[in-house]
């Protein structure tokens, strides 16, 4: 029957208007992040050893590294500042995957919008003067 | 004696459907195409000179920004050629793993090419059923490498991260819902009268033009042309594999879309067999820290959802490439558009053009 | 129910009462009747057109699985508010090489035909603003008038995407105004009037879409196409030619011929609705409410056409008009004809 395939589509689109949605009502609902979520990035201050192994890992050179030399012999490389530019980072997890130490995580915030840019510039550790 | 003038007009580089900044300069004589011109580059971000200065790890991320429809694809591309280049040898496990989620790049590619193709036709209703489809299949991704559209899942040597528990069981509840879904489109798009007076019988591509041209993938197995680099050169584990390649043999706008829906159920089944033989096994194999690839010169295809994609890559033996060059196949694939659109009425260009289905990021780099 | 269904002739006897108390003369009483009816048509025009764009957007939504406006007011209901109000805040560009007056007058040329229906349909039992005896032949020909300003808006515009989508919307309104008309000869030929009222009175036993379906279906279908509607929206064309007609028009400009679009929607659901589908008769419930119902009903349908198929091409639409509705509009006209007589000789 010509026009036959017209009314099927109408009958799928009469179905859906009476179906559920498949919105996720954003801010009352919350998204379900699953674990390997690549949101913004946490770093441990304790396990880094000041490597910058993740520094030459990035492509974007987002991560700075300050160190002192200290420690008992004096030689030891002591983390002093360590700072992310969030402009730049593209969440790849080069620098994770880098880290022999497991000192840099993703977490599950993704809500990262700033009123100014440099408020994306973030120092994640700087290390308190006595 | 009364002439009617030619009307150029511009499908500017801002322009709901063209598929990305491209610009196409038409002629026109009342509402019929006399010439069409490509005009590209609004999207050229240099990345073949990125690649120059950056090491064979750090340019990973770059390469799932250009087809970003289908970046596994381009991951897999890109390693495999670093991989052959260096003779590292890939755990079998990771190879499965790697085809499973290529091929799962590529139901989602073609499903935005049949969204795309809907809405251009200003369907706008069966663009949102294909894109609610494409949502689950991103989840799934989202689920094994924590990034939707920008993956950067695969490694030199492997891929980053094994599978969680939770993937197999979601992948196969999804693979057992997708074909009632698809039949829905067909419901809605396929079988509509309008929809196949706007798409049969338009642009037809002849299998000599698309050869002479250098037109692969689905535009090219819709003109009756049998050839997949997966069987024509197979690399990964593909000859594992029990697959048919679909072909068309109309060559226009229809079969063109109607190719994309069999070459998902042919990657349905290579999903399928690739789970029931998933094996244990190391994900990443013997790679050094520090990559340094010995001086020398490799080009291998690999086949994404558009086409062929050749990465070529020249090392002078330090830790980064020399000269990388890429070949994206809307590139190529794009550069029969002018011919095919000769004589059709404007809105059958917005129907060919989506039937090519080009992706700027890969036309443009 | 008695009180409902008389609420709006009681409100004129009300006023006629209450003006010759005051020792008003016949003819200013007459005037101030017909003004107020003026200004309650307007203002159903108005209320009517902000329900619907809120009404499209929820269905277009319902039928996408997703809810369509939800933030503002009860399920988004003020969203057309806040859609008004900023678009009455934008600035009123006007292209410096455009034809100035021509594309100054088109948005109100759209909108004044749309607005001129409203005077001769039945609303209600007595509720006819203007009870013209050639009612159906008013609304045609008032209606073709709109054809005009799109190419107003179109040329105006010094734009070739507009000029090319206001050349395409006169070819596509001409062609589909023919089978528009000839579907509902077949009603004017049973009933024998072009009376609106006498039409709806015409119905009482039975409603015309039983006895005319395919001039239904013919109306149904130019009738989409006299809209700019649906799959025929070439004029607006999104995909292909940017906003094809409307291109240039911003703000307020804008908004007029998309509220025409929803007002002439309106007018020709009523004018359906009043012949085949029984005007106001119904059961029960009063009669004007009768009226919006079916008319809503109508206005449903239009919009599931609208967002479930895809375009059709410029030389498809031809074809279809021309070769496929005008001959099967007058094969109905053929066979109307000859079953009156049938039913003539039956002794009916």
């Amino acid at each position: 029957m010509y026009g036959e395939g017209l009314l099927k589509g109408l009958r799928v689109t009469l179905k859906h208007f009476f179906g559920k949605h498949v919105t996720q009502y954003y801010p009352e609902e919350r998204p379900q992040l699953p674990e390997r979520f690549h949101g913004l990035l946490d770093f441990i201050p304790e396990k880094c050893i000041a490597c910058g192994l993740c520094q030459s890992a990035c492509p974007n050179r987002v991560i700075t590294l300050k160190t002192e030399k200290g420690g008992e012999d004096g030689k030891k490389k002591i983390l002093t500042e360590y700072g992310m530019d969030f402009r730049y980072c593209m969440f790849c997890g080069l620098c994770i995957e880098a880290c022999p130490k497991d000192a840099l995580i993703f977490t599950q915030e993704f809500e990262l919008a700033t009123y100014h840019p440099e408020d994306a510039c973030r120092v994640l550790y700087r290390k308190q003067v006595e | 004696m009364p002439r009617t003038q030619e009307l150029h007009l511009n499908m500017g580089p801002q322009h709901p459907s063209t598929h990305g900044v491209y610009r196409c300069v038409l002629t026109l004589d009342g509402e019929t195409v006399t010439s069409a011109e490509n005009h590209i580059g609004y999207l050229h971000r240099g990345i073949e000179k990125i690649a120059e200065s950056k090491t064979y790890p750090q340019f990973l991320p770059y390469t799932d920004r250009m087809d970003y429809l289908c970046p596994m694809v381009y991951n897999q591309g890109y390693v495999e050629t670093i991989e052959i280049m260096m003779g590292v040898e890939v755990p079998v496990r990771a190879e499965y793993i790697r085809v499973i989620m290529a091929e799962l790049s590529r139901i989602t590619s073609h499903l935005v090419m049949v969204a795309t193709m809907a809405i251009d036709l200003s369907s706008s209703t069966g663009w949102m059923y294909c894109l609610r489809e494409r949502e689950k299949i991103l989840d799934l991704i989202e689920m094994v490498c924590g990034s939707r559209l920008t993956v950067s899942y695969m490694r030199i040597g492997g891929v980053s991260e094994d599978l969680p528990d939770e993937f197999i069981p979601g992948l196969r509840k999804f693979i057992g819902e997708l074909p009632a879904y698809l039949d829905e489109v067909h419901e809605l798009l396929t079988g509509n009268e309008i929809f196949q007076a706007r798409t049969k019988g338009i642009g037809i591509l002849p299998p000599d033009m698309a050869i002479a041209y250098g037109v692969t993938g689905p535009n090219l197995r819709a003109s009756g042309v049998a050839y997949d680099v997966r069987r024509a050169q197979p690399y990964s584990v593909y000859d594992h594999f029990n697959f048919e390649i679909p072909v068309r043999f109309n060559g226009d706008s229809l079969d063109r879309y109607l190719l994309r829906f069999d070459e998902i159920e042919q990657s349905l089944r290579i999903i399928e067999q690739a789970l029931d033989g998933l094996p244990e096994g190391e994900i990443k194999g013997k790679v050094p820290k520090l990559i340094k690839v010995q001086p020398g010169e490799v080009y291998h295809q690999v086949e994404s959802s558009k086409g062929a994609v050749g990465f070529f890559v020249v090392s002078d033996g330090s830790n980064k490439p020399y000269r990388l060059h890429i070949r994206g196949p809307s590139f190529v694939n794009i550069g029969v558009f002018p011919e095919l659109a000769r004589g059709w009425k404007i809105q059958d260009i917005i129907s060919i053009l989506a039937s090519i289905d080009p992706v700027l990021g890969e036309i443009d780099r | 129910m008695e009180l409902l269904e008389n609420l709006f002739t009681n409100i004129a006897g009300w006023t006629r009462t209450l003006l010759s108390g005051w020792s008003v003369s016949y003819s200013m009483i007459e005037l101030v009747i017909l003004f107020l009816g003026i200004i309650a048509i307007l203002g159903l025009i108005v209320l009517d057109a902000l329900i619907l764009v809120w009404l499209e957007r929820k269905v277009v939504g319902f039928m996408q699985e997703r809810p369509g406006p939800n933030r503002l007011g009860p399920a988004g209901f003020f969203q057309t508010i806040a859609d008004t109000l900023k678009l009455l805040g934008k600035e009123d560009v006007v292209p410096r090489a455009a034809d100035r007056w021509v594309f100054r007058l088109a948005a109100p040329m759209v909108f004044i035909p749309a607005i001129m229906l409203y005077a001769v349909i039945p609303f209600g039992k007595n509720m006819v603003p203007i009870n013209l005896e050639v009612g159906l032949f008013y609304c045609f020909s008032i209606a073709s008038l709109g054809t005009m300003s799109f190419l107003m808006a179109g040329w105006g515009s010094n734009n070739k995407y507009s000029l090319l989508g206001g050349m395409r919307t006169v070819a596509q309104m001409i062609s589909y105004e023919i089978p528009l008309l000839l579907s509902v000869l077949g009603v004017v030929m049973i009933v024998g009037s072009l009376n609106m009222s006498e039409i709806v009175a015409a119905q009482q036993k039975v409603w015309f879409v039983l006895i005319q379906p395919v001039a239904f279906l013919i109306y149904f279908v130019a009738a989409t196409a006299e809209l700019n509607r649906g799959p025929f929206d070439l004029p607006e064309g999104e995909q292909e030619l940017v906003a094809g007609v409307y291109t240039e028009f911003s703000g307020m400009r804008w908004a007029l011929f998309f509220l025409a679009e929803y007002t002439n929607m309106i007018a020709t659901a009523a004018i359906a609705v009043t012949l085949f589908f029984g005007g106001w008769h119904g059961p029960w419930l009063p009669s004007w409410m009768w009226f919006f119902l079916k008319v809503y009903v109508l206005v449903f349908m239009f919009m599931l056409v609208k967002w479930t198929f895809p375009r059709i091409r410029v030389d498809h639409l031809m074809h279809f008009g021309w070769k496929f509705l005008i001959p099967l509009s007058l094969a109905n006209l053929l066979l109307t004809g000859v079953g009156i007589q049938i039913y003539r000789v039956m002794g009916g």
